[in-house]
């Protein structure tokens, strides 16, 4: 059980203001996966899963990235995460470069090899899962992976770079292909034209403090708000009752990362993140948990206030934010699972679905991403 | 040639609305440049897809299509939406439901001799929602109070309330179901005032979910509408609402969308199974005046993970889904979606709308894509946008 709390709700403010600047639909300088998963027998993730990533260049110049996956598993991938099993927040990063337009993918348990011999697709030949120019050497990550992965467009001597051409998708597959998929979150870096961009090890997004960004924002900056308009968690999912394949119930999995991090340092940033949520009759409630570099829970391991039978309607709409403009801003990604009766008495299937969350406003305390000094 | 859109003012409701407007202009906040986005709240949203199938008439199996709303902000909200039913019908048999296009089969029954004509057919409603509120509905079986459905598990209004127009409940409010099952369509809300005069009101976030419901077997496909933005004090308040171009009252559409896709008949790298993909578009501009649809060519660029590039195009009318792969072809193994014919497993396509002299049509494209793994579940996904164009999109009122 996360840490979880009912505050009063009326100390909490969620006005909404102007546009935040994170975006999941347009080409951004740095993408963020927030929700990665490879399990193979499923013990950190309830189910086996993997996930394909998918990066294009919208350019038609070559373009370079450097990527970082973030591995929140426990130390003990065996047991689930406690306060004696913490998560090992272990990076590990790579270069990926694209030519002009080009998509790439890889399987985060494979990774991808620089090797020019991969056959193309034919009609005959359809495991070709490495055709195409390779972007890099790509690691396979460890296997239970649980964690992010964010790109981070850079010039070919590897400085940070404002270009805004690259957009991404992420697609959770398990082995009997139920998918879920969802775009990743788009970072814009100001000024593409002149590339207001130093260049530095800093990254700053919007109003960052002035002594690690003497030059001001780099990037747009993370949202205030962020929004999730869902099922309460366990209750029914009206279709399936329609159709008689009931009892249903439907759950929803968020998963959050810091807007600021420091991989120099790898030292996690936390935050505490405040939830209002409306239920259909128009009344408030709220909760709050602290999210650590990178956390995904069931809404109902956060508070009670999340489930059907407490919060009174069968939809809610959820808007989080950081307690205070002191802590770092939040983005993320829910993913929802429809559960139903299964064929055989006492067997349940699931179906997953992935959403974007909505944003709105802008932080007005700035987040700064610190990458390693190697990569100057 | 030249074509001029007659405007329809709505009378007596100018004057009210322009109070009204001074209420609410605080509330819109749009930016200069504000763009369509489906990360974003909007003043209207657009729900490309939606699909009804209750009796498993179709290829696509038992599904039904779940609408949420909600209200963002902390006033009370009207909105309008409005179905585009776009069914095809047999032409020997006019009730009977065909997808165009398709061939002989589950999606196109009419059998030998016949065709398939395709239909656009609007209808409308109304919600009133209160302040944060979210609402749902079953396309199916659209929704009621919950007052005149005790009893049921469907979702329905609960501030019921005998007083149309209140703003703490949602008296007034009733979602017609959609008029044909098996259907396929589109759905279009915009936020309005109580007159139903279009308002600047940047507070409805919305997303759909397709659910496909079997015995064993659940599948679920959710994309978030895409919301348009009002533009703060742009607003003339008539029945011609302005998308994007120097008299913008409203966001711009896109002028380029982008798909990164798998193609089809490439296998999974991770379940092994085939994957295909289906993408569904419609055009910004829409006419639910004079029920005129909108054609608009559309441009597909497609580029491989070798950097080739290929391309086609495709004429696009009021609504259209296809699989990628017989966008340009009938045998989808020759296809340039197919992954035999692109080699690689994976590809980007970059969608433009090609404008016309026509000053009173945008040809500017939204849409949604779907990605299924034969044998498997499916996923939707929103496409990514690029840039905008000098020319107007228009949506006009009845």
């Amino acid at each position: 059980m996360r840490p979880g709390m009912l505050v009063p709700v009326v100390v909490l403010g969620f006005a909404m203001a102007a546009y935040g600047d994170v975006t999941t639909e347009r080409s951004s300088s740095i993408l963020v996966f927030p929700r990665v998963l490879s399990d193979a027998t499923g013990v950190q993730t309830r189910a086996p899963v993997d996930t394909v990533i998918q990066i294009s260049n919208t350019s038609n110049s070559m373009v370079f990235a450097h990527c970082y996956y973030v591995n929140a598993s426990p130390a003990d991938p065996s047991r689930p995460p406690s306060v004696f099993n913490p998560p090992q927040w272990q990076e590990v990063d790579f270069d990926i470069r694209l030519t002009k337009q080009q998509p790439t993918h890889w399987v985060v348990s494979q990774g991808r090899r620089d090797d020019a011999s991969d056959r193309a697709c034919t009609r005959t030949y359809r495991e070709c899962n490495g055709a195409g120019f390779d972007p890099g050497m790509i690691p396979p990550v460890p296997d239970p992976f649980v964690g992010e992965l964010k790109c981070i467009e850079v010039d070919a001597t590897g400085a940070p770079i404002n270009g805004n051409h690259l957009k991404g998708e992420a697609t959770l597959v398990t082995p009997d292909g139920d998918v879920s998929k969802y775009n990743a979150v788009g970072i814009l870096g100001l000024n593409t034209a002149t590339n207001s961009n130093d260049g530095d090890t800093f990254l700053c997004l919007g109003n960052a403090p002035a002594d690690v960004c003497p030059g001001g924002a780099e990037y747009n900056a993370c949202p205030q708000t962020l929004v999730l308009n869902g099922f309460a968690e366990g209750a029914s999912d009206p279709v399936v009752e329609a159709f008689g394949n009931g009892p249903s119930a439907v759950f929803t999995e968020l998963s959050l990362v810091p807007c600021s991090q420091d991989y120099e340092n790898q030292a996690p940033a936390s935050v505490v993140v405040q939830f209002k949520i409306i239920n259909e009759f128009e009344e408030l409630f709220s909760a709050s948990t602290t999210v650590t570099c990178w956390s995904s829970f069931r809404l109902s391991q956060v508070a009670r206030v999340f489930e059907e039978g407490f919060v009174g309607s069968r939809f809610v709409q959820t808007q989080m934010r950081a307690a205070t403009p002191e802590y770092a801003g939040v983005i993320g990604v829910a993913e929802e699972f429809h559960v139903q009766a299964g064929l055989a008495p006492g067997e349940t299937v699931v179906g997953r679905a992935a959403l974007n969350l909505l944003v709105d406003g802008e932080r007005p305390n700035g987040d700064v991403i610190r990458l390693i000094e190697v990569f100057q | 040639m030249m074509r001029r859109r007659r405007v329809v003012r709505w009378a007596g409701g100018l004057v009210a609305g322009m109070a009204v407007a001074g209420v609410f202009a605080g509330g819109a906040s749009g930016p200069a440049g504000a763009q369509v986005a489906s990360d974003r709240v909007g003043a209207i949203v657009v729900f490309p897809k939606i699909v009804v199938d209750t009796q498993a008439l179709t290829t696509r199996g038992r599904s039904d299509t779940l609408v949420r709303i909600a209200n963002v902000s902390n006033e009370a909200i009207s909105i309008k939406c409005f179905y585009v039913n776009a069914n095809g019908h047999c032409s020997n048999a006019p009730t009977r439901v065909c997808t165009p296009g398709a061939p002989a089969g589950p999606d196109n029954p009419c059998g030998p001799g016949a065709i398939c004509i395709p239909g656009w057919q609007e209808a409308d409603f109304t919600v009133n929602i209160t302040a944060g509120q979210p609402v749902a509905w079953l396309a199916s079986e659209g929704a009621v109070a919950c007052e005149e459905v005790v009893g049921t598990d469907l979702p329905c209004f609960p501030l019921g309330g005998t007083a149309p127009g209140s703003p703490n409940n949602n008296g007034g409010s009733r979602v017609p179901p959609v008029s044909e099952d098996p259907f396929v369509g589109q759905l279009k809300c915009l936020a309005v005032d109580r007159n139903d005069v279009p308002v600047e009101r940047n507070a409805l976030k919305g997303d759909a979910e397709i659910i496909r419901s079997d015995e064993g077997l659940i599948d679920v496909l959710a994309y978030n509408a895409i919301g348009i933005p009002a533009i703060a004090g742009t607003n003339d308040r008539d029945n011609v609402l302005v998308l994007g171009g120097e008299a913008a009252e409203y966001g711009a559409c896109p002028n380029v969308l982008i798909m990164d896709h798998f193609f089809d008949g490439a296998r999974d790298p991770v379940s092994g199974l085939e994957v295909t993909s289906d993408l569904t578009l419609v055009p910004c501009t829409e006419d639910f005046l004079t029920q005129a649809p909108v054609t608009t060519t559309v441009q597909f660029l497609v580029y491989n993970e070798f950097e080739q590039r290929f391309s086609t195009s495709r004429p696009v009318t009021c609504f259209q889904e296809f699989r990628i792969s017989t966008i340009d072809t009938a045998s989808p193994d020759r296809s340039i979606f197919s992954a035999a014919v692109a080699g690689t497993l994976t590809g980007q396509t970059r969608m433009r709308g090609v404008a016309t002299d026509d000053v009173g049509i945008g040809h500017t494209l939204l849409g949604v894509a779907e990605e299924f793994r034969v044998g498997g579940g499916g996923a939707a996904f929103n496409l990514h946008f690029h840039g905008t164009r000098p020319q107007s999109d228009y949506i006009y009122l009845p």
